[in-house]
């Protein structure tokens, strides 16, 4: 039985007079692949900045490893072992691939000491998803899909304990696809947690040990992939009555 | 006529310390500011009240000056760290206002519109730097260092990157653990610091500091200097100062009527800047640029190391693959 690594307890969000997150709990068992799913609005994206300090609750409870996170920062968040990708490519794309993962590998003055180390751990991140062969290279001449892995890349070379990956496949296919539904399923084994957002539900029954169903930030049902896509109101609400 | 190149290429050498300092903020951490020539100007004062009054010697004037001005960045820096884009911008201005003020107002230290006069030229152990020569030395020696140093601390160390990294997302620099707010006040910090010692060469060599060379328009032509050399790049700066500070001097030679002269230059210049600025928008610098070379489309995604990682999800995948049939 995996331990609790991630809660929230009845979590309210407002923007305005529009309640997005009208009071949500969700637990996260450790060293799994879980996947938010839901249609557009749901509130996932607000999760993921709830929980990693880009928004505060209005009220509720985030705890991680069961410490109170409201109130603190996304760069102290990050430093309590939580790190996140965005939706859309977010990389640093005047310096090189390379330094883009030691980025979020050095933090504080010891780094500095710790560079050929760093150094070595970030280029193992990079050959995780591929582009070890492009360490060098400046950011911002690789493709689109090369930047998507380079965010997948710098979040695995973080060293955090538990990724918020959103979207990692959105625009990806082919081999690039491929590529990350083998990456993502192996990073328990290499003591991570995942919460993945992902619209792709071919993605999801590939990667995600556990789904939880999010409609106008509420969850409406949680577990197995086949355990909700059996179930005619989700795809009533999500599938469009095509689910498999 | 080689006094005369002497004084322009000391004169150049300190702008492009001062446009190099501005470049770690324009262009490497993202932050416009228009108050670079104050930092200049604490250098140049604290260099005049420690010279006319304790010592000539250049390293304590440096000393002082270091000190001083990375102080008075903290002023501009604490409460515009904390913004971003426009703001700051906004914020540096006021400093740059307030600064200039203070330089021409308070008159027990700075002299007032008068300024300080008779700055003796600095000695560097034991030895007098009487001669422009000398001070043309003095010039490009601290140059190559403000660079050297400048470039060591963007291209080799975690602070650098971690610069770079707000400037080109800070939202994805604080998701992996970066303090917008400290880091900006860092590179204000340092930015300051290396501005005065433009400052300290320059009224040494001058001999006198007044307001005038500090006011918010030496700022902005600071400012031109990066941008026209090239922000974010390590020769940008020094090629923009130098041609700004060359090309009204070569100017000067122009067979032009004395009466439109000045009206002449100014039409040049403005219109030099605003054609290189259409045909370089990258700057001067990317003349000299290596191209770099195209990532083959061919090659996107599918390094060794992915094939090797994709061979594993077809293996894994044969689920998908049957339900996608």
């Amino acid at each position: 039985m995996s331990e609790s690594m991630l809660e929230l307890i009845d979590v309210k969000k407002a923007f305005g007079g529009n309640q997005v997150i009208p009071g949500l709990s969700l637990l996260l068992d450790s060293h799994r692949v879980t996947a938010l799913i839901g249609p557009n609005g749901a509130g996932k994206t607000t999760i993921f900045n709830l929980v990693t300090g880009f928004l505060t609750p209005d009220s509720g409870e985030v705890l991680f490893k069961g410490e109170r996170l409201n109130g603190r920062s996304p760069e102290s968040i990050f430093k309590r072992g939580l790190v996140r990708t965005f939706q859309e490519v977010r990389i640093f794309e005047g310096i090189s691939v390379l330094e883009n993962v030691l980025v979020g590998k050095e933090q504080g003055l010891g780094s500095w000491r710790m560079r050929k180390r760093n150094t070595e751990e970030a280029m193992e991140s990079l050959a995780l998803v591929g582009l070890s062969s492009k360490a060098n290279h400046i950011a911002r001449d690789l493709s689109y899909a090369e930047q998507k892995f380079l965010s997948l890349a710098r979040v695995l070379g973080s060293g955090a304990d538990v990724l918020l990956l959103d979207e990692p496949t959105s625009g990806l296919d082919g081999r690039s696809l491929d590529l990350v539904m083998a990456t993502i399923p192996k990073l328990p084994d290499l003591g991570k947690t995942v919460l993945i957002i992902e619209h792709n539900l071919d993605v999801v029954r590939s990667i995600a040990e556990q789904v939880v169903f999010l409609e106008s930030g509420r969850v409406i049902a949680s577990g197995t992939c086949d355990e909700l896509f059996a179930r005619k109101d989700l795809s009533d609400i999500y599938f469009g009555g095509v689910a498999k | 006529m080689v006094q005369f190149l002497i004084n322009l290429v000391i004169l150049a050498s300190i702008a492009a310390i001062v446009a190099s300092a501005l470049n770690l903020l324009i262009g490497y951490t993202g932050v416009f500011s228009i108050a670079q020539a104050i930092f200049y100007g604490v250098g140049g004062y604290a260099t005049a009240v420690v010279s006319l009054n304790i010592s000539p010697s250049l390293l304590l004037a440096m000393g002082v000056s270091v000190v001083v001005s990375a102080a008075a960045s903290v002023l501009l820096a604490l409460p515009a760290a904390r913004v971003e884009g426009e703001y700051f911008v906004v914020a540096s201005l006021a400093f740059a206002v307030v600064g200039y003020s203070v330089f021409s107002q308070w008159t027990e230290v700075t002299g007032g519109a008068a300024g300080l006069v008779g700055i003796p030229r600095a000695s560097i152990l034991g030895y007098d730097m009487y001669t422009n020569e000398a001070y043309l030395v003095l010039a490009l020696v601290s140059l190559g260092l403000v660079t050297g140093l400048i470039a060591f601390i963007i291209k080799r160390t975690p602070l650098g990157r971690s610069l770079q990294a707000l400037r080109d997302d800070p939202l994805a620099a604080q998701a992996l653990g970066k303090n917008p707010f400290r880091l900006r006040l860092i590179a204000v910090m340092l930015s300051g610091a290396i501005a005065s010692v433009g400052g300290v060469i320059y009224a040494g060599y001058i001999n006198f500091v007044n307001a005038d060379s500090f006011t918010p328009d030496a700022s902005v032509l600071f400012m031109a200097m990066v941008i026209l050399g090239g922000a974010g790049t390590i020769s940008g700066p020094i090629i923009g100062a130098f041609f700004i500070t060359l090309f009204p001097a070569a100017l000067e030679f122009a067979d032009v009527p004395a009466e439109l002269k000045g009206s002449f230059e100014q039409v040049i210049y403005g219109l030099a800047l605003v054609i290189l600025m259409l045909v370089r928008p990258s700057g001067l610098a990317s003349i000299f640029a290596r191209r770099r070379k195209s990532p083959d489309p061919e090659a996107w995604s599918t390094g060794p190391a992915m094939q090797s990682v994709a061979a594993g999800a077809v293996v894994r995948g044969g689920a998908l693959a049957e339900e996608e049939s």
